[in-house]
C-alpha cells in the first residue's frame, strides 16, 4: 500500500482561536474525499501531533464544501502572546497537518 | 431587483492599505468593512492608552485609508464601517473630524456605537453571582480580576445599522464582531427582520469571507499559490447579494484570485462547529453550503441556514500574565544543529548556576522544527547537510527579573561556545505577555448606543 503526503490529495487553512487551532482540510479532487475521511481521523491526527496537541481533536465533515474542519484544543502551547512558540498563532498548523503521512490503495491516487 | 456590494477593507490593525484604496477608486460598491482587531488587538491598545489617553485606536485607519480615499468614498458614497475604534472610541472619531474638517467635507456624518467595553462592571457582576468562567481552561476569574487590562463583548449589528439608519458615512465601533461590520449595512439595505435567521446567517458569511481581506481573495492561499496573479496588487474580496444569491467577486483590474479553492479556504477559517458558527446576530450553519465558480472571478455561494442566536455575548478578557524573552544565535555548515543544540545545553546549564527560576522554556531550532515542532522532518538525512541553523530559546516566567537573567548570557557564546556562533537582532528584551480569559456575558450587563456626529 503507497504511502502519500496528506498534502499530496489535500489543502486547506489553519487559524486560531485562544488556544484552540482550526484546520479546514478540502480534498483536491472529489474523489480524494472518501480517502481522507478513512485515513485523517482525530484518533490518528491526535497520535501524529503527540505532545505538540495537549486536548482533544474534533472532526467535522462538510461534504457540500467537499472538506473537513479539525478543531484542536490546547495546541498552540497557550496561544496568542502566551505562547513561547515562534508560531504562536499556529499559522503553520495547516502545513503541519498536510504533512501527515496517509495509506492509500494501488490506483487510488 | 435590488443588488447591495460591499467590500473587505482591512483584515487586521497593520494590514496594507492599497487594496482598500483601490476598491473604493474602482469598485461598484455602496460599502466597505475594515477589521482592525485580532483576539488580543485590544489589549494592545488598552495598554498603549494607559500611557497615553490619546492613544488607544487603529490610527492607520485615518492617516493611511481616509487620507488616502476617504473622500473619494464618501463622494462615490461609499459609507465604511469599522472596528477601528478599539479601546479608545472617541479618539479616533477626535481623529477623523479632524481629518473630515481639513479635507473641507461639511455635512460628513460620523457614527459611532459604544458599550462593548465593561471593565468598570465586573465588580457588579460578580456580586450578582456572574462567575466569567474560562471556555479553554479551569481556573478562578478572581485571581486575574487585579491584572485585567481590557474587558470587551463581542456586539453585534444593532449598533451599527442605528448610525447607518441615522446616515452616517461612516461608523466606528470598539471589539464589534468582524462579522457584524458587514451584516449590519446588509441588514439595513434589505431590511430584514431581526428574527430572519438565514438571511442574517447570510449576511454574517458574506462578513466572514470578507473580514480577513487578501486572505479572502487569494492570499495564504494554500491550493496553488504559484498562480495566483500579481500577488503585488492582491485585491481583496467583495460580496454582493440580493435577496436570493450571494455572489463573492473582487475589484477590476486588481491581483489576486477568486475561484471554489480559494473562497472555501477561508470558509471554515477559525469556525469550530460548521453546524453552529455562534455570533452575536446569529448561530450560523453552514454545514451544507455551496460554492460554485458562476465566471471569472466569481464565486456563488450557497446553502447557509442561520438559527437563532445566543443568549449570552462573548467577552474577551486580557490580563497581565507575566514576561518572556526571546534570544536567538546562528550557526552555519558543518554540524550546524549540532553545535546549536549542544549551544542550547550550554546555556541552559549557565542558566542553572544562575538559578534562573523559568515558569517555562521553550527551545527549538529556526530552519529546522521551530514551526512544525513534533512533526518536524528530523531524520539523520534532513540533518546532515543544514547550510544553517538558528537557535532560539524563549523563557517565560511570572517574575520580571527572573526572565531577564538569560538576556547576557548569550552573546558571550560567540567567543565562548560552538564555532561559529552568531548573534544578530540585538540584545533581547523583556516582553510583557498577556493572556485572554475566553468567557461570556449577559447581554443585559451591556448598554449599547448609537451616536452621530456631523463635521460642520
Amino acid at each position: 500500500m503507497p504511502e502519500i503526503y496528506l498534502n499530496d490529495i489535500a489543502h486547506g487553512r489553519s487559524g486560531d482561536k485562544g488556544d484552540t487551532s482550526n484546520v479546514c482540510v478540502y480534498a483536491r479532487k472529489p474523489e480524494y474525499y472518501k480517502i481522507i475521511q478513512r485515513e485523517v481521523t482525530p484518533e490518528k491526527l491526535k497520535a501524529y501531533f503527540g505532545d505538540m496537541v495537549k486536548g482533544e481533536i474534533t472532526r467535522y465533515e462538510v461534504p457540500s464544501l467537499g472538506g473537513f474542519n479539525f478543531v484542536m484544543k490546547h495546541a498552540l502551547g497557550g496561544g496568542a502572546t502566551m505562547s513561547l512558540r515562534l508560531d504562536s498563532l499556529g499559522k503553520s498548523m495547516g502545513s503541519a497537518v498536510m504533512r501527515m503521512k496517509i495509506h492509500v490503495e494501488d490506483g487510488e491516487v | 431587483m435590488k443588488k447591495v456590494a460591499i467590500g473587505g477593507g482591512q483584515g487586521f490593525w497593520g494590514d496594507s492599505p492599497d487594496a482598500a484604496i483601490h476598491m473604493i477608486r474602482n469598485a461598484d460598491i455602496q460599502y466597505m468593512g475594515c477589521d482592525y482587531l485580532a483576539e488580543l488587538t485590544l489589549s494592545i491598545m488598552a495598554k498603549q492608552q494607559l500611557k497615553d489617553p490619546s492613544k488607544g485606536f487603529a490610527p492607520d485607519f485615518v492617516t493611511r485609508i481616509l487620507k488616502e480615499a476617504g473622500k473619494e468614498a464618501w463622494q462615490k458614497k461609499i459609507r465604511i464601517c469599522t472596528n477601528a475604534g478599539g479601546m479608545n472610541i472617541t479618539g479616533c472619531v477626535d481623529a477623523i473630524k479632524n481629518w473630515a474638517e481639513g479635507a473641507g467635507m461639511s455635512g460628513y456624518k460620523i457614527g459611532y456605537v459604544t458599550g462593548d467595553s465593561i471593565k468598570e462592571k465586573i465588580p457588579q457582576l460578580l456580586k450578582e453571582g456572574w462567575t466569567f468562567p474560562n471556555f479553554d481552561y479551569d481556573g478562578d476569574f478572581n485571581s486575574i480580576v487585579d491584572k485585567i487590562y481590557n474587558c470587551n463583548a463581542y456586539i453585534g449589528h444593532e449598533g451599527i445599522e442605528g448610525c447607518l439608519a441615522e446616515g452616517a458615512d461612516v461608523v466606528i465601533t470598539g471589539r464589534a464582531a468582524d462579522s457584524a461590520l458587514f451584516l449590519a449595512p446588509l441588514k439595513y439595505e434589505f431590511g430584514w427582520a431581526a428574527d430572519d435567521w438565514d438571511n442574517l446567517a447570510r449576511g454574517i458569511m458574506a462578513g466572514h469571507l470578507l473580514e480577513c481581506g487578501g486572505q479572502g481573495a487569494g492570499g495564504n492561499y494554500m491550493y496553488d499559490w504559484r498562480n495566483v496573479p500579481r500577488m503585488d496588487e492582491l485585491g481583496f474580496p467583495i460580496a454582493e447579494l440580493t435577496e436570493d444569491t450571494m455572489d463573492i467577486t473582487k475589484a477590476p483590474d486588481c491581483g489576486g484570485i477568486i475561484c471554489e479553492q480559494s473562497v472555501k479556504e477561508q470558509f471554515l477559517y477559525e469556525v469550530h462547529d460548521p453546524a453552529n458558527y455562534w455570533t452575536p446576530d446569529v448561530d450560523v450553519d453552514v454545514s451544507h453550503a455551496t460554492l460554485t465558480q458562476i465566471g471569472e472571478n466569481r464565486v456563488r455561494v450557497g446553502g447557509i441556514k442561520g438559527k437563532p442566536r445566543p443568549d449570552t455575548l462573548k467577552l474577551c478578557v486580557g490580563y497581565h500574565k507575566g514576561w518572556k524573552t526571546v534570544s536567538m544565535l546562528s550557526f552555519a555548515w558543518p554540524d550546524a544543529y549540532e553545535k546549536a543544540q549542544y549551544c542550547a545545553e550550554v546555556i541552559m546549564k549557565k542558566m542553572q548556576r544562575r538559578g534562573m527560576k523559568a515558569d517555562d522554556i521553550h527551545i527549538s531550532y529556526i530552519g529546522l522544527n521551530s514551526l512544525h515542532l513534533g512533526v518536524a522532518d528530523m531524520s539523520e538525512e534532513a540533518l546532515k547537510n543544514l547550510n544553517e541553523c538558528v537557535l532560539r530559546i524563549a523563557v517565560f516566567s511570572e517574575d520580571k527579573n527572573e526572565c531577564a537573567k538569560i538576556i547576557p548570557e548569550i552573546s558571550p557564546l560567540q567567543l565562548n561556545g560552538p564555532p561559529g556562533a552568531s548573534f544578530f537582532g540585538g540584545r533581547a528584551h523583556v516582553q510583557e505577555v498577556m493572556a485572554l480569559w475566553p468567557t461570556t456575558v449577559p447581554r443585559d450587563a451591556l448598554k449599547i448606543e448609537s451616536h452621530i456626529l456631523e463635521v460642520k
